[in-house]
């Protein structure tokens, strides 16, 4: 099984580079709305997947692995949503790399990317270390 | 140069890649969690070290250790070449390598914390979530933009200055 999410994950990061996700400018010139590279890329992966969903609800299939049905529930609202969401996008900008991208910027030795690497990993586990943290976003 | 593809080809296949991982394995696509095993190795993050973080999240090791191999394939036809540079970023981040380090560590801090506060990042609320017409993570999606449109209009602008 771990084979298999590594060949998930090396698709993953193949098609964000090709799609442009690991070219810092990319992310400037969307924000400034110059060039929507990476909004099309996202809105394509979106539109493809809400067919996908759709079809896999229809069809009532169950996972290939495990044969489990198909867990079609969303992420819950929490009290931190609006909060985080917003700090996340604040990051976003600033780095000009998400925490996938920043793994396949990685692979391409874009070694710029490390100091957001370790802020991901900072403000991750200020999050596991703060109960009030936790208590505000349960 | 690695070659890039048009964004709804590149975006299509990603699509096709998170219905794929639905449909095999009962798993919704998303990253971000990911940097909670980084957080193993420092002292207090309890609720990263449980069983049950682990049972649910090793799939995500293996899937993250596999993003900078497929990125690697991507970009190899001109072999590894490693790079500092940030493109049109320069012209805004401070250039001191360790006044921008520390910009770029807050960027990640906040990126690491906004996404555990919100529940996932762009993998996770955008690519898988919105698909699913969660309202939560078309809300997340858009608050997203509006914070990274915020980072970079200003940056741009005061830089500028």
């Amino acid at each position: 099984m771990r084979f298999f999410y590594l060949a998930f994950g090396i698709g993953f990061g193949f098609l964000l580079s090709r799609g442009g996700a690991t070219n810092f400018d990319f992310y400037v010139q969307l924000f400034l709305f110059q060039d929507l590279q990476l909004l099309w890329m996202i809105s394509a992966a979106v539109a493809v997947g809400l067919i996908g969903v759709m079809l896999l609800k229809h069809s009532g299939a169950h996972s290939l692995v495990g044969r489990q049905p198909i867990d079609f529930q969303g992420r819950p609202y929490r009290s931190g949503l609006i909060l985080g969401a917003f700090l996340f996008g604040i990051g976003w900008g600033l780095a000009g790399a998400c925490p996938g991208s920043v793994l396949a910027m990685l692979g391409e030795g874009k070694l710029a990317v490390l100091p957001t690497l370790a802020g991901l990993v900072l403000g991750t586990w200020l999050y596991g270390l703060s109960p009030i943290v936790r208590k505000f976003s349960n | 140069m690695t070659p890039v593809w048009s964004g709804w080809l590149a975006g299509s296949l990603l699509g096709l890649l998170t219905i794929a991982l639905y449909w095999f394995a009962n798993k919704q696509l998303g990253i971000s969690t990911v940097y909670g095993y980084a957080c193993q190795v420092l002292p207090g993050a309890g609720s990263f070290r449980s069983e049950e973080f682990r049972r649910n999240n090793r799939w995500r090791l293996w899937f993250g250790l596999g993003i900078p191999v497929g990125a690697l394939l991507a970009s190899s036809g001109d072999g590894v070449s490693f790079t500092t540079g940030m493109g049109l970023y320069e012209q805004a981040l401070p250039e001191h390598p360790v006044v921008r380090g520390l910009v770029l560590l807050c960027a990640g801090t906040l990126m690491g914390l906004g996404a555990r506060l919100a529940g996932g990042c762009t993998s996770g609320h955008v690519i898988s979530g919105v698909p699913l017409m969660n309202r939560p993570s078309v809300l997340a999606g858009a608050l997203f933009f509006v914070g990274g449109t915020v980072a970079v209009q200003v940056l741009f602008r005061v830089s500028q200055v």
